[in-house]
Formats: structure tokens, C-alpha cells, sequence
């Protein structure tokens, strides 16, 4: 919570940093507290810039899902799999990503715990159920 | 030419101007699905087409509005000069407008507010796409380009699973099946079979859908509409400009826009289009009617999950309750509200840039008698519903038949 922010990095590469490790950074506005995805570069409520940056638990439940016969190009090479919204525990923000190894919606009824295990430049945020 | 400015502070940052009456005077539209010729000539086609249907020439065009998303991939970008150019008019400016599968839409709302202003009293409004000779991943890899790539297309979301994603949100929450959502292919397809210029003629059943492959679950291919190569245009003027040509024409009497969040994790209830609601909310205030005023109806059903929240969004029907009108057969031609009369994305195809024009013409074509078999009877206000994306951006239109 509160970390200074890296200079170098933008706030997508953030982003990516921090899902590495299994975390979703978060932006919290300095002037509302209204909570927003670190790549948001304005707050939606208030509009102002300045935000604390708050590292988050990747942990969440699945609030819906699809699983595609069709992919775009670069997922060709993955074997079945979903495509997650999940909304994080204890916090009104939701996120989504790549669910690896999901063949049928049996394996992943709604409400599903999730976590985040790794960002991938071909495949994104990867998913894991917890 | 004057132009009488008029502007409503509805809210914060929502204003709705209301200049000159907005007709449209001619209609053109080549037939939607797989076509030979190249993006430019089937945008010339339409262009014809509807120059001809309003009784003009090019010479009379003084700016052509043109949509479009992947010209690109037929080797063809910076579009409206070369238009302009091969219909012999180099001289009159052209914009080429992007905003997704709801482009054709957008574009028509620009072309309507500048002759509405003033600035041109007759101008082209031409949408067009062509995408068929691209292989299946190419096409769903462009259309993936249109979401919110860094959250759901770069973590292998197509548009169908996009689209899938909020079905299985909406079947979850609402008394709604998937039967459901195949009751609203079945009857957009028998639409369709009315309709000449339709891409995908063919009967089905509810069975017919169930049973057709998944491709994004819970959506099957018969809840999903076509790639479609096609081209659509109107001729929008003032009221001088249609009084003098002689030639009949419908009046736009309401215009709205919304916008939603790009992605959908971050819609605080995915089974509603925000853009959807704020872009009636404008066209009901700008045309002052209700919901109850509408005698059909064009959404923007690229998937069968969209034409229940659509409707719902429109305020034909409560939060929830869009599959149970649907099973009553309400949304039927000539039913309650006639819903996609043409056969809707599902059925007449959906060539992206081209769509939300398409919309314009069908209005065009039932309020001019034109429509043949699939005419909505007694039809005096119709409404076009078009968004880009999963819905991040809208356009709505309501239209009156001039007697």
C-alpha cells in the first residue's frame, strides 16, 4: 500500500509487473478514494489525477466466462480455455483474463475462486483456480 | 442559409441541438454476404443507387460522410477521396469515420448534425466493408482489434466470447434459456427470408440452433451473425432541398449518442449497454416519444444475447423480461414491435462499416413502401439501434413517414 511509483515504467508495464507476482495493482484516488485499475489515468468520479497505488491480492470469483471453439490469432497454440471476468475479494473492482485448461463449463460453474498467477506476453493475465 | 441553434443543457456534458429538419431522400444498399468486387466498388454501387433513388446527381452532393473499419485489409484507407473521386465529384470533401460495427451509425449522426447546422443542405452518408476473403482467424483477430485489446482481446477473447461472456451473465440472472436465445435467430431468420438483399436465407428451427457447434459457450453458430461484405448509403438534405426534388422522403426526428466503458469488467452490470440507454434516452427527448410511440424497430443483434438486451436498453420491454416477449412471439413481424423486420445482423449480415446505414435504408424502404412481403403494416415512426464493440459506443435514430 502507498508504494512510490517507478519512474521508468508505464503504467500498463506496472500493471504487468505487479500481475507477475500475482497481484493487481490499483489506483486509489487521492482527493475521493474511489478505487480504479492502475491503468486508469483519471478518476471517474472526481476526475483527478493523483492516485496511491494499492497492490492487490489476484484473488477473486468468477462472475461469468466463455469458452471459444474459434480463437484470435496467438492463442492457437493454447489448448482449451476461458475467458474470466472475475471480481476481486473484498473490493468492487472486476478484471479479467486467460483461464489455461478449461474445456467445458462444468469445470468452472460462476462464483469459481480464481487467482493470478502470471501476465504473458502472448496470452495476458493467466489465470489459476485457487 | 440560417440555421436556427437551439441548445439544451440536459445534464452535464449531454446537449442536444436541434437545427434545420433532416430528411433522407434516397437509399441505396448492395446485397450483404460474400461479394466479388473490390471495397471501392462496392461502395460506388450503393453510392449509385441511392444518388439515383433520391432523384440527384453527384453534382448536388456537397460532402460525403463514409463508414468503414478494415479497409485495410482490401488494401484501401484515407477511403472518401477516392470515393468521391470515381463518382466524379474530386472537389467535395469527404471523412472517413471509424467506430467500430457501430460506425455506420455514428457517421450518420455526423452527416445528420452537419446538415442540421447548416453547413451542406444535401450530402452522401455511405457505410461499407468487405472482409469475406480474409480466412476465419484473420476476421476474428480484426474484430478483436475493436475491444479493449490490453484486458480482452490480448487475453483470447474474440467478439463472439465477448458477447458469449455477457449471455452467460444475462441467462444466470434473468428467466431466461438458452431456447431463448435461439427463438430470436429463428425469427430474425424468417425476416430474412423477406428480404432480397439478406446474406443468410435460410429457415431454422430452435432445434436447428441448439444443435449447431458452440462457438463461444453459451453461444452456438446460429446465435452468432455473418462476416458480410456490403455497402449502404443515403442521401440526407434539408427540408428546402426534399421539397424541391419531388421525390419521397422520411424525416430524422430524433438523434442520440452514448458511450459505455470500453471493457466489459468494468460495466457495473454486464447485462445492460449504458450507450444503448443514453443514446434512446436522446432520441426520445429529441423526437419527445416514448418507447410505446416506435412501430419497429432495427437493433444491432450481431449475436442473439444483444437483441434481448438491446430491447430491453430501448425500453420495449422491463429489465429481465426480453425472453419472455421474445417466447410469446411480441417481437414477430407485425407483431407488439416489429424487432429487425430486415432480418436484422443475423440474418441480412452485418458488414460492420456498413450496418448501422443498412439500419437507415430498411427504415427508408418501410416508410416509402418499398419493403414488399416483410412491410410493417400501418408503419409511420421507425428507430435504427447501432453500437461498435461490445456497446462502448451507440448511436440511436428514430424516424417519421411523411404523408
Amino acid at each position: 500500500m502507498g508504494e512510490s511509483k517507478s519512474k521508468s515504467l508505464s503504467p500498463r508495464e506496472l500493471f504487468i509487473k505487479y500481475a507477475k507476482n500475482g497481484e493487481i495493482l490499483l489506483n486509489q484516488c487521492t482527493k475521493c478514494n474511489n478505487i480504479v485499475l492502475e491503468t486508469v489515468y483519471y478518476c471517474d468520479k472526481c476526475f483527478a489525477k493523483t492516485f496511491k497505488q494499492m497492490p492487490y491480492k489476484g484473488k477473486g470469483k468468477v462472475v461469468t466466462y466463455t469458452i471459444q471453439s474459434v480463437v484470435p490469432e496467438g492463442f492457437e497454440d493454447a489448448n482449451s480455455y476461458a475467458w474470466v471476468i472475475f471480481k476481486l475479494d473484498d473490493c468492487d473492482v472486476n478484471v479479467s483474463g486467460f483461464l489455461p485448461d478449461i474445456s467445458s463449463p462444468s469445470d468452472l460453474p460462476i462464483g469459481t475462486k480464481i487467482k493470478v498467477v502470471d501476465f504473458h506476453d502472448n496470452h495476458g493475465l493467466i489465470l489459476q483456480k485457487d | 442559409m440560417e440555421a436556427l441553434y437551439i441548445f439544451i443543457m440536459l445534464k452535464p456534458f449531454s446537449i442536444i441541438y436541434m437545427g434545420e429538419k433532416v430528411y433522407v431522400l434516397g437509399a441505396g444498399s448492395t446485397k450483404y454476404g460474400k461479394l466479388n468486387e473490390s471495397i471501392i466498388e462496392i461502395a460506388l454501387n450503393a453510392s449509385r443507387d441511392a444518388i439515383d433513388s433520391a432523384g440527384i446527381t453527384p453534382k448536388d452532393v456537397k460532402a460525403g460522410y463514409i463508414s468503414n473499419v478494415f479497409g485495410v485489409a482490401d488494401k484501401q484507407v484515407h477511403m472518401a477521396p477516392v470515393i468521391m473521386s470515381n463518382l466524379g465529384i474530386p472537389d467535395v470533401p469527404g471523412l472517413t469515420i471509424e467506430s467500430a460495427c457501430g460506425s455506420g451509425s455514428v457517421m450518420f449522426r455526423e452527416a445528420f448534425a452537419n446538415v442540421s447546422a447548416g453547413f451542406y443542405d444535401c450530402v452522401l452518408a455511405l457505410g461499407v466493408e468487405k472482409v469475406t476473403h480474409t480466412s476465419t482467424v484473420e476476421s476474428t483477430t480484426l474484430f478483436s482489434y475493436c475491444s479493449d485489446f490490453f484486458y480482452e482481446g490480448g487475453n483470447g477473447a474474440s467478439f463472439p466470447g465477448l458477447f458469449g461472456s455477457m449471455a452467460r451473465a444475462y441467462l444466470a440472472t434473468y428467466d431466461a434459456t438458452e431456447e431463448d436465445l435461439a427463438r430470436v435467430a429463428v425469427k430474425n431468420h424468417e425476416n430474412g427470408l423477406l428480404n432480397p438483399k439478406a446474406h443468410v436465407k435460410k429457415k431454422i428451427t430452435v432445434e436447428d440452433v441448439l444443435k449447431s457447434p458452440v462457438v463461444a459457450s453459451p453461444l452456438k453458430l446460429y446465435d452468432c451473425c455473418p462476416f458480410s461484405d456490403g455497402a449502404s448509403a443515403v442521401i440526407l438534405c434539408n427540408e428546402e432541398f426534399a421539397k424541391k426534388s419531388g421525390n419521397p422522403y422520411i424525416e430524422v426526428i430524433g438523434s442520440g449518442r452514448g458511450a459505455s466503458p470500453a471493457s466489459v469488467q468494468s460495466r457495473k452490470d454486464i447485462t445492460t449497454i449504458p450507450s444503448t440507454v443514453e443514446a434512446s434516452r436522446q432520441a426520445y427527448k429529441m423526437a419527445n416519444l416514448t418507447p410505446k410511440d416506435i412501430d419497429f424497430v432495427e437493433v444491432h443483434d450481431c449475436f442473439t444475447i444483444a437483441e434481448l438486451i438491446d430491447i430491453e436498453d430501448l425500453g420495449f420491454f422491463p429489465k429481465g423480461s426480453a425472453a419472455q416477449a421474445v417466447r410469446e412471439g411480441r417481437t414477430r413481424l407485425n407483431g407488439e414491435i416489429s424487432v429487425n423486420p430486415s432480418g436484422g445482423l443475423k440474418s441480412k449480415g452485418h458488414p460492420i462499416g456498413a450496418t448501422g446505414v443498412g439500419q437507415v435504408v430498411e427504415v427508408f424502404e418501410q416508410l416509402t413502401n418499398r419493403a414488399g412481403e416483410r412491410t410493417v403494416k400501418d408503419a409511420e415512426i421507425a428507430m435504427t439501434h447501432n453500437f461498435g464493440a461490445t456497446g462502448a459506443s451507440a448511436a440511436v435514430h428514430i424516424f417519421k413517414k411523411i404523408k
